[in-house]
């Protein structure tokens, strides 16, 4: 049975708030007191979550049956559900940095735009933003060698740069543009663009199997992408077919059997990853 | 001893099955045609083990809605009597006659769950690519995990699953439609098999699913392991002192299946017994066995034909 826990932030803060402890894996088997307690970093300062955010609710045994709504405006909080391995997150507003970085399981959907690193080194389950997100969507952080390696990102907006840099697995999906770096690095992975592409798509990407399918145009292809052929391409009805069936997205639909152009790349580092262009 | 069927008499008595590996795949193509001619060929001369690498057949139909890829589908099925003999048997088929055959894909139509083993066909067939093959990744860490090969062909792009579902599946299924004339008996058992096609998991290997030449075991040749049934030959009724025959019947024609399991198989034979007794003309039904010293599967014809 599916326990609710309802948290409403106290107003807007300029100063960040880090709130890790947003995730029905640590919410599940404490008192609804044990939770408010909770401790978050306010800045620099470790503060109990009660002093910025009310919490109010049932408590689930088991984070699979914990639902997690945020009521309000939370783009100044950050790792909401961050490692998060099940149970489900529901922000009815913007979301602020690294949502569900590194999250294995479970789901999120943000009903507002979402600021950067969203599913940052994401290893399972689904993120769903209804409206923009900013840049280094699903990516890797700094210095590691691998962004996402499992899960699902869709967005129905538009997101920022980098989007999917290092990608190794999962699948990363736009309604909306994107922008510059999409998928750089990428070794591995899927990637659909619906909207406009942005410059330098597939920049230094590998390949392993990893592509980008790119629905609504590229601003500019990087020299180091050769064209191979215009096709249709059978596997390209799986992926299609699971957008709609899985995720409800039914502008997929509308390129089945639509003619695309295949590049191979980046030859600058002597990759094998696709970019595929309707 | 006998039983009446829809007012046939119905031999009480079993088909002795035996054990093979069992897989099923499911060929798509960009038009049913393709789909049709890709699973034919597949199948083609795959009647028996005496003297065939396996035995495969047509299942059924896969409807756009109901496809992998959502094009038009076959779903067929293979017999082998090892994992290694269906293996090989499969990729050599589907090497020959579905990578070479224009618009097609392949899937697995067994899933992992119901399978006993998972066979590396796709990953194996891969190599055609030399090198310029693409592995492709479906649902991980979301959905249920699954991977393809995509293989570059002179005409575009051959996709396959790489890994197809196989389990230990019965074999040797069967009942014999004895009629009064050779028409009459053809329709009964065309029935059967319009029936058998109903039911999911079942393939019936032989030519439009039926065998006119039923084999037994050795011949007065010692240089033939099989030669034809003679006891079940009406052309030689009166000749043969241990014919089967009945006075009143004067052609037979075997119905062979095979199935993923015990119960698909049964069933399918009673629906295909119920289905020839309704045809005008037939007079007898029976099934081959050996005295229970071929196979560990005795279907009986009365209960396959209480499950109708």
């Amino acid at each position: 049975m599916i326990k609710r826990i309802v948290l409403t932030p106290r107003g807007f803060s300029s100063i960040p708030i880090e709130a890790d402890v947003i995730s029905p894996d640590v919410f599940a088997g404490k008192t609804l007191q044990e939770i408010r307690n909770l401790p978050i970093y306010y800045g620099n300062e470790e503060i109990e979550m009660k002093e910025y955010i009310h919490a109010q609710g049932k408590v689930a045994d088991d984070p699979e049956n914990q639902l997690i709504v945020i009521d309000g405006d939370a783009r100044h909080i950050k790792q909401i559900g961050t490692k998060m391995t099940a149970g489900r997150i529901v922000v009815q507003g913007w979301a602020g940095m690294h949502l569900g970085a590194q999250m294995s399981g479970g789901d999120i959907t943000v009903e507002g735009n979402c600021l950067d690193w969203a599913g940052a080194e994401m290893k399972g389950g689904l993120i769903r933003i209804l409206g923009d997100a900013g840049n280094l969507l699903g990516a890797a952080y700094r210095g590691s060698s691998e962004g996402m390696t499992g899960g699902c990102i869709a967005v129905t907006g538009s997101v920022g740069s980098e989007m999917g840099s290092f990608m190794r697995r999962g699948m990363i999906v736009v309604l909306g543009d994107t922008g510059d770096f999409t998928g750089v690095h990428m070794n591995g992975g899927e990637i659909f663009i619906f909207g406009k592409t942005g410059k330098r798509v597939g920049a230094q990407a590998k390949g392993n199997g990893g592509f980008i399918a790119c629905f609504g145009g590229v601003e500019d292809m990087l020299p180091t992408y050769r064209l191979d052929t215009t096709y249709t391409p059978v596997f390209m009805r799986l992926y299609l077919k699971e957008l709609y069936e899985k995720l409800g997205l039914s502008v997929a639909t509308q390129f089945i059997d639509t003619p695309m152009k295949r590049y191979r790349g980046d030859l600058a580092v002597s990759g094998n990853a696709e970019i595929l262009i309707a | 001893m006998s039983f009446i069927h829809n007012g046939v008499e119905i031999e009480d008595t079993f088909a002795e099955g035996f054990s093979m590996w069992g897989s099923r795949l499911i060929i798509t193509a960009s038009t049913q045609k393709w789909a049709e001619i890709a699973a034919t060929t597949m199948t083609g001369f795959a009647t028996s083990v005496i003297a065939c690498d396996c035995e495969a057949g047509i299942e059924s139909v896969i409807e756009p809605d109901d496809s992998p890829d959502g094009r038009p589908g076959i779903a067929v099925m293979v017999y082998g009597f090892s994992r290694g003999k269906l293996s090989s048997s499969m990729l050599n088929r589907l090497g020959q006659c579905v990578l070479t055959c224009p618009t097609t894909a392949v899937y697995n139509g067994l899933p992992e769950e119901s399978a006993d083993e998972m066979l590396d066909i796709g990953k194996s067939i891969r190599f055609f690519g030399d090198g310029y093959q693409v592995k492709m990744r479906m649902g991980d860490g979301w959905q249920q995990r699954q991977r393809f090969w995509r293989i570059p062909v002179m005409q575009g792009e051959f996709l396959i699953e790489e890994k197809i579902g196989a389990k230990k599946a019965v074999a040797g299924g069967n009942f014999l439609v004895m009629g009064d004339t050779e028409e009459n008996t053809l329709k009964a058992a065309e029935a059967s098999i319009e029936a058998i096609k109903k039911v999911p998991h079942v393939v019936t290997p032989f030519p439009g699913g039926l065998c006119r030449s039923g084999s037994k075991v050795g011949s007065t040749y010692a240089f033939l392991k099989a030669s034809t049934n003679t006891p079940f030959c009406p052309s030689i009724k009166n000749s043969f002192k241990d014919s089967k025959i009945p006075v009143d019947v004067n052609s037979v024609i075997e119905v062979v299946l095979n199935g993923l399991d015990e119960p698909s198989v049964k069933r399918a034979m009673g629906l295909g017994i119920d289905a020839a007794t309704k045809v005008d003309g037939v007079k007898s039904i029976t099934a081959v066995n050996f005295e229970g010293k071929l196979g560990k599967f005795k279907m009986s014809l009365r209960e396959s034909l209480e499950g109708v």
